[in-house]
């Protein structure tokens, strides 16, 4: 009897896991198929099942695309773009965070209450009017019309610091003004060094929504002088959709920069995903 | 805060005290209001002018050049009126009723698997959660390759056990489905994520009292789980269904809105309208119309979950 028990919870256990595997599998296997692919030999890519290992492997694929457009370039206004959103966004949201978190200031709820709401109004809908005010201010194809909007920090990442600061307790900040110490000393010496992994996560959030964007880019630049990677591939899907071998080595040069920055703070990411749930 | 403990006697020291208290008031708000200071301006410039923006040119007829012209609501009437407006609104509830449904259920199991303590339980995470992060301008490269009628790998496993595939983005029943399965794909493990805290965030102790009372596991699932979990899973229903409506990306790059306008959703569509052919005035009507949409989707869910009740067993 507890031996047949014994087995049908093993059996149950093996079965959970199969199926956890399988779902591991298909969540991973575009990635590696992509780069397994991308390492064919051009003749190869179609002819062969994606899942058969390249081999011989080449970076024939890698070099044609570098060189023959300007992938160094989208990668390169990509990283500008993406980095100076995410310095900005982490700066900027840091400070407003502080002030929504632990000061009290008259029409602070209602101000944070209009951050808040903000965060449902769809992207699409702020997009005519914001190319306006980019045109009016002469920044259409320009670094600072692309990350002007969202490098003043958002609303989603005042947020989740603001909801991080109020667990650090405040006997810690009471110390340090008894020391004497200013509002910014408060915050640079103590709340910011206690506040790492939030700084850390919001960055890597950041920066991959940022590099992930494409409509702001499709609809604030027009020519190559800040075309982003997403354009950039975009555009080379739409003129060699056959050739499989080159699209593929572009998708994966635009994926894996992200795959290792994921990899790197994953543990972060991880778990500030879960509580922006929690709340 | 040592002002309050200090003992004042005089009226004089009273009057001293208030004026010192108003002063640290006014400098504590001050202090606020300069780290405020730029999320302020990019919040009013970037975020609030162009929502009040978006509903006054709606009133307007522009094509982006010249001077635009007043029009009233003829913006709203047309839209009422345009066959290809109101497909795009039900390929964009298409979408979210194949997406929203699909992309929970998955993700609950998936929670519920990872809540027993598993071996390898945090690389199983990380695999999960691996999709969230991709671009989805490259996914779209990705899965177009992957249903490719000839090359792809789905139809070559279909045809394996002799299966014709259809072609699936120039198919128009097929082309919607796919879309939505790449973002099932993308999104699942980032809603099992948050369904997975809120799962450990249920007591121990219920399950084992219930299980003490003889309940079957099916019946702790539906009397303790899924009540504790609700607040998990209105976020994950809220903010999800609030994505889906915007889907672009994906379509942007897979199908441009075809086969014949199967998988033209509203931001699409939107796109099209304003920076395409350049109707300022139209695209913005329509903006708002979506706008409507996602707000009224949120206050029904939202509505919804607070009638019925949390429990609290703090």
């Amino acid at each position: 009897m507890k031996r047949t028990q014994l087995k049908r919870t093993q059996l149950k256990r093996s079965a959970l896991y199969l199926a956890l595997l399988m779902g591991a599998a298909v969540a991973v296997a575009p990635y590696l198929m992509t780069l397994n692919s991308a390492l064919k030999e051009p003749s190869r890519v179609l002819t062969t099942p994606a899942w058969e290992p390249a081999f011989p492997a080449t970076l024939g694929n890698f070099a044609k695309v570098w060189s023959e457009y300007d992938m160094a370039g989208f990668l390169l206004h990509s990283l500008v773009y993406a980095g100076a959103v995410t310095i900005g966004q982490v700066v900027f949201s840091t400070m407003a965070a502080y002030a929504f978190g632990r000061m009290s200031f008259p029409g602070r709820d209602a101000l944070f209450w209009g951050y808040l709401a903000t965060m449902m109004v769809p992207q699409i809908v702020t997009l005519v009017p914001l190319f306006l005010i980019m045109r009016e201010l002469g920044l259409i194809d320009t670094y600072l019309g692309l990350i002007l909007p969202t490098a003043f920090g958002t609303p989603y990442g005042i947020f989740l610091v603001r909801q991080y600061f109020r667990t650090i307790p405040r006997d810690l900040e009471s110390a340090a003004r008894i020391d004497g110490g200013g509002t910014w000393t408060v915050l640079t010496r103590v709340v910011l060094p206690l506040s790492r992994p939030i700084l850390a996560t919001l960055a890597t959030i950041t920066f991959i929504t940022t590099w992930n964007t494409l409509l702001w880019p499709l609809i604030i630049t027009n020519g190559d002088a800040v075309r982003v990677v997403t354009l950039g591939i975009s555009a080379l899907k739409g003129q060699y959709s056959s050739q499989y071998h080159l699209i593929l080595a572009a998708a994966a040069l635009a994926l894996l920069p992200l795959v290792v920055i994921f990899l790197l703070f994953q543990r972060h990411i991880v778990r500030s995903i879960a509580l922006t749930g929690l709340k | 805060m040592i002002d309050d403990i200090v003992p004042l006697a005089s009226a004089q020291g009273r009057r001293r005290r208030t004026d010192r208290r108003f002063a640290r008031h006014v400098r504590a708000t001050a202090e606020a209001y300069a780290l405020l200071a730029p999320s302020l301006i990019g919040f009013l410039l970037f975020l609030v002018a162009p929502i009040f923006g978006v509903a006054g040119l709606s009133l307007f007829d522009w094509n982006l050049m010249g001077a635009p012209s007043f029009v009233g609501l003829d913006n709203y009437r047309e839209l009422a009126a345009d066959p290809d407006a109101w497909r795009s609104l039900f390929n964009t509830v298409y979408y979210v009723l194949l997406n929203i449904p699909a992309q929970t259920v998955l993700a609950l199991l998936l929670a519920l698997a990872l809540n027993r303590r598993l071996r390898g339980g945090r690389v199983f995470r990380v695999a999960f959660v691996l999709p969230w992060m991709a671009m989805p301008v490259a996914l779209g490269i990705v899965w177009s390759w992957i249903f490719d009628p000839r090359h792809g790998v789905v139809n070559q496993v279909l045809g394996m056990v002799g299966i014709d595939g259809p072609n699936w983005l120039t198919d128009p029943a097929w082309a919607m489905p796919v879309i939505a399965s790449v973002n099932v794909w993308q999104y699942t493990g980032y809603t099992m994520l948050i369904l997975l805290a809120g799962l450990q965030a249920i007591p121990h102790q219920l399950y084992e009292a219930a299980a003490i009372d003889g309940t079957t596991p099916v019946q702790r699932f539906f009397m303790i789980t899924l009540p504790l979990l609700r607040p998990s899973l209105f976020f994950v229903l809220v903010t999800n269904t609030i994505g889906s409506f915007q889907v672009f990306d994906t379509v942007f790059v897979m199908t441009q809105g075809g086969p014949g306008g199967a998988t033209d959703v509203l931001n699409f569509h939107i796109y099209q309208q304003g920076f395409q052919l350049f109707r300022a005035g139209f695209a913005s009507a329509l903006a708002m119309v979506l706008f409507g949409l996602i707000l009224l989707v949120t206050a029904a869910q939202f509505l919804y979950f607070r009638k019925r009740t949390v429990y609290d067993f703090s």
